[in-house]
């Protein structure tokens, strides 16, 4: 099969099948039949059926080594095996369907409740079993093509048309969203979006090709312009300031460009940026793993409601809380920061002396504890117990009101954003993000060469916890009402995936790594229902390719790839010096000199 | 015992792991401005000794005094910023953060800079960032160009061994001690860097002042240096003196050679 062993093509084939039989299983593809992406043809669910087929010859072509060489898949072999591959996903599927059929949907459907008569007539494309099979075989062939053409064509042609394709798919998932920010702005949507629908066949097209053309454009001179930019912003503190109030200035016009759909969908996600840039510190700073943040979130945002005065619902009506102050939002927020600070002490001293798993397991327990706490009656005096507490309101401020307008409080929970990236940034950058540096690469040495573990590390819990209680803050005033059930364990695991899908110890990566947990699946409400699914397909997705994160610690990546540049100038600056040293050295001196890398 | 003055005093110092003696009642001292080496074949108990002193173990009997005071009990970074610096015989940077920011780690106890200070930029907290790069330079400079140029912005994994050494010397010259500890520091060089080292070390009490207590195998260099040659054995001190004294003292041999091996 030229470059690709016969095995790998059945393998990557009954692979494919599998996916696709999964899909068929949790009941995407009934869910997304008719979700129309381009014209009226091409639909989500349509797109499903080949995708796997797409995937699997994406995969099976993949440069392979072979008696210690790297082989490059041409594109007619690519072309061919993705075929190939394609062909055994179709008959893994159809094979499934036609057993489905046969053994009779109504039994199976008694463990799997989404395979039904539609499914069935949908996977054969209302042909009926067998010619609707072929059809679906064909389909899967066609897909293992793209895939194998989508790795194994030039670049010049690949990238252009993957980029124009992932556009589509974007722009026609996003078609609740789009047309309505286009109205708000002026533009009439007719020519691109269908009413109610997904894009048009015009509108696709034209999609594609700007995006195509964006993509080549970016190649051709993108590269330079922004490491020229880069560098005058190096260069010059002005420019700096200066590329930094532009992108403030875009943030404050945001959401009037996007309406209030997006808006609230963005404060949301600021919510969980804060979380994020929270934990970020504890984890991603001094690498200290905690499970158990929501202990934060849920602390702010309680402490935020007994402090401006929210009430108590009870089964009679509306209590006071055992324990509340009257106070106005801006002013409670920072009591709450600074308390959360304190619990962040509390929280943290117990576990000082654990390390890694342990650490993992214990705060596991503790943010599990506060959960629990929420929903006791034990606390139902101070917080409300099961019922949880309303009310909590005095988030006016400047004619601003962010509880009733989603605008309003996208300005808000930007105010805090900044803040907190800001404390942030600045922590990272100091003696301080040196200490927590030093200590996460090896906290024993850090010891030994005169850092205060105790000290650092409490410090990591309180700075991350007061963060995470400003997100636990902005959550009451968003919502207005606390339950228990905001604050399980799903919250802590949400927020550490943010920091890991963007990238651990990266700001930037946490801003990406919430946009894309929290608000693509905000604004794709069509998924709800999948939304843990799509979040661990997403997590396994970025462990296997992209280990690091969305966006890597920036610096760190830049060193490395400026080592060459810099060793070249040192060596020019330093003159005839070094070669001289060298021919001085007997060879087998040199040998201590080598670049070992770990 | 310490009206003497000395500057590092170890007074019948036990350490034990479960059933294994590493350390049985060990007494020594460093005075101000010495270079000590000391001696032994493996699992002598040298480097129990070091990390005892330093905090990272607790001894199980005895006493250690610094300029005097006692210290067994406190935490090593307390220990660090006392004035007792120390390198480790399989080297321990970290290993992502560059050259500059290693040594820079260094001066973290001489310096006391807080979240507010590190959030606003302070004046004075910017003042002592600048103080801080300045002193982690000067400790990179000690060792000349190797670390110093393009390579204090490399991240320290990038660095070869025998500059991963320098380093890390580097670093505990950044702690400001008054005595620096080095655990085999010439370990895996060869013979021109550790010549060059040898040099360094003599350069460390010259130049700066400083006292080194000195774990080292390689017997060139232990002569080429050593005020005071310190040999233990099974956790004793077996035998003390110069160079010559030590290097000819019957238990010495018989300790690296076995018994009856003399004559």
């Amino acid at each position: 099969m030229g470059g690709v062993p016969t095995r790998s093509i059945v393998r990557a084939g009954s692979i494919g099948g599998v996916a696709a039989i999964f899909i068929a299983l949790v009941g995407l593809y009934t869910k997304f039949a008719t979700l129309a992406l381009v014209g009226e043809q091409i639909t989500l669910g349509r797109l499903l059926i080949v995708a796997p087929g797409i995937v699997a010859g994406y995969a099976v072509t993949r440069p392979r080594i072979a008696a210690g060489e790297r082989r490059v898949v041409s594109l007619r072999d690519g072309v061919i095996a993705g075929a190939l591959t394609g062909l055994g996903t179709g008959i893994v599927f159809a094979a499934a369907t036609w057993f489905a059929d046969l053994f009779g949907v109504d039994r199976i459907r008694e463990v799997f409740v989404s395979v039904n008569e539609e499914l069935i007539a949908f996977l054969t494309f209302d042909k009926g079993i067998p010619g609707g099979l072929v059809i679906l075989i064909l389909l899967c062939i066609g897909g293992g093509v793209v895939g194998g053409f989508a790795r194994t064509a030039p670049d010049d042609l690949r990238k252009p048309a993957s980029v124009g394709v992932l556009a589509v798919l974007l722009f026609g998932l996003l078609q609740r969203i789009v047309p309505i920010a286009l109205v708000e702005l002026g533009y009439d949507a007719d020519w691109l979006y269908r009413a109610g629908s997904g894009l048009t066949i015009l509108g696709g097209t034209v999609v594609f090709l700007a995006a195509a053309a964006a993509d080549i454009a970016w190649n051709r001179g993108g590269r330079q312009v922004r490491d020229r930019v880069r560098k005058t912003t190096e260069q010059a503190p002005a420019a700096r300031l200066g590329l930094f109030m532009v992108l403030v200035a875009i943030l404050v016009i945001l959401p009037l460009l996007l309406g209030s759909v997006i808006s609230e969908t963005l404060g949301q996600v600021m919510i969980y940026v804060l979380l994020g840039l929270g934990l970020n510190i504890v984890v991603g700073y001094a690498g200290l793993l905690d499970l158990g943040y929501v202990a934060f979130f849920a602390f702010g945002a309680y402490t935020t409601g007994l402090l401006t005065g929210a009430f108590l619902n009870t089964t009679t009506g509306a209590a006071q809380p055992a324990l509340s102050a009257d106070l106005n939002f801006y002013v409670a927020v920072w009591i709450v920061a600074l308390l959360a600070a304190g619990v962040g002490l509390l929280i943290g001293a117990p576990v000082l002396r654990l390390r890694g798993d342990y650490l993992a397991i214990v705060t596991l327990g503790l943010g599990e504890i506060v959960s629990v706490i929420t929903a006791s009656k034990w606390a139902q005096p101070l917080i409300g117990g099961p019922q949880g507490m309303r009310g909590v309101t005095k988030a006016e401020i400047f004619g601003l009101n962010p509880q009733d307008d989603p605008q309003h409080f996208y300005y808000l929970a930007l105010a805090f954003v900044l803040l907190a990236a800001f404390v942030s940034w600045r922590l990272s950058t100091s003696r301080i993000g040196r200490a927590w540096t030093a200590m996460r690469e090896d906290e024993q040495v850090a010891d030994a060469t005169g850092i205060s573990t105790t000290k650092f590390k409490l410090l990591a819990f309180a700075m991350g916890g007061a963060i995470g209680s400003l997100g636990g803050a902005l959550f009451a005033v968003s919502i207005g009402s606390l339950t228990p059930a905001s604050f399980e364990i799903f919250v802590s695991i949400t927020a550490l995936a943010v920091v890991i899908l963007g990238g651990i110890g990266s700001i930037p990566g946490v801003v990406v790594g919430a946009l894309v947990l929290i608000g693509l699946p905000g604004l794709l409400r069509e998924f709800e229902d999948y939304r843990l699914l799509i979040y661990g397909g997403a997590l396994v997705a970025i462990m296997i390719l992209r280990p690091q994160g969305l966006i890597p610690n920036v610096r760190r990546t830049r060193e490395l790839e400026e080592e060459e540049v810099a060793q070249d100038a040192w060596a020019r600056e330093e003159g005839g010096q070094a070669p001289a040293v060298a021919a001085v050295l007997p060879g087998g001196a040199l040998g201590g000199e080598r670049e070992d890398l770990e | 015992m310490s009206e003497a003055g000395h500057l590092l005093e170890l007074d019948g110092v036990a350490k034990h792991f479960g059933g294994l003696y590493a350390l049985s009642g060990l007494s020594l001292h460093v005075d101000v401005g010495e270079i000590v080496s000391v001696i032994g074949p493996n699992g002598a108990g040298k480097s129990t000794m070091f990390n005892v002193v330093t905090g990272l173990y607790q001894p199980d009997d005895g006493t250690i005094r610094f300029r005097g005071d006692g210290i067994v009990g406190l935490a090593p970074n307390r220990i660090t910023k006392l004035g007792i610096a120390r390198t480790f015989q399989t080297v321990h940077l970290f290993p992502n953060m560059t050259i500059l920011e290693n040594a820079m780690v260094g001066q973290h106890c001489r310096t006391r800079s807080g979240v507010l200070g590190s959030v606003l930029r302070l004046p004075g907290t910017r003042r002592e960032e600048e103080r801080i790069r300045e002193r982690a330079g000067k400790a990179l400079a000690f060792f000349g160009t190797r670390l110093a140029g393009y390579r204090e912005e490399q991240p320290a994994f990038a660095l070869s061994y025998a500059n991963r050494r320098r380093l890390e010397m580097a670093r505990a010259l950044a702690t400001d001690p008054a005595i620096v500890m080095l655990d085999e520091p010439t370990a895996g060089m060869n013979p021109r860097e550790t010549l060059e080292l040898r040099d360094h070390i003599v350069r460390m009490r010259d130049e700066l002042g400083l006292t080194l207590l000195v774990i080292e195998h390689d017997m060139r260099v232990v002569k080429g240096v050593s005020d005071r040659v310190i040999a233990l054995d099974y956790g004793r001190k077996i035998a003390e003196g110069s160079y010559d004294e030590v290097a000819n003292d019957p238990q010495v041999i018989e300790a690296y050679l076995g018994t009856k091996a003399v004559g």
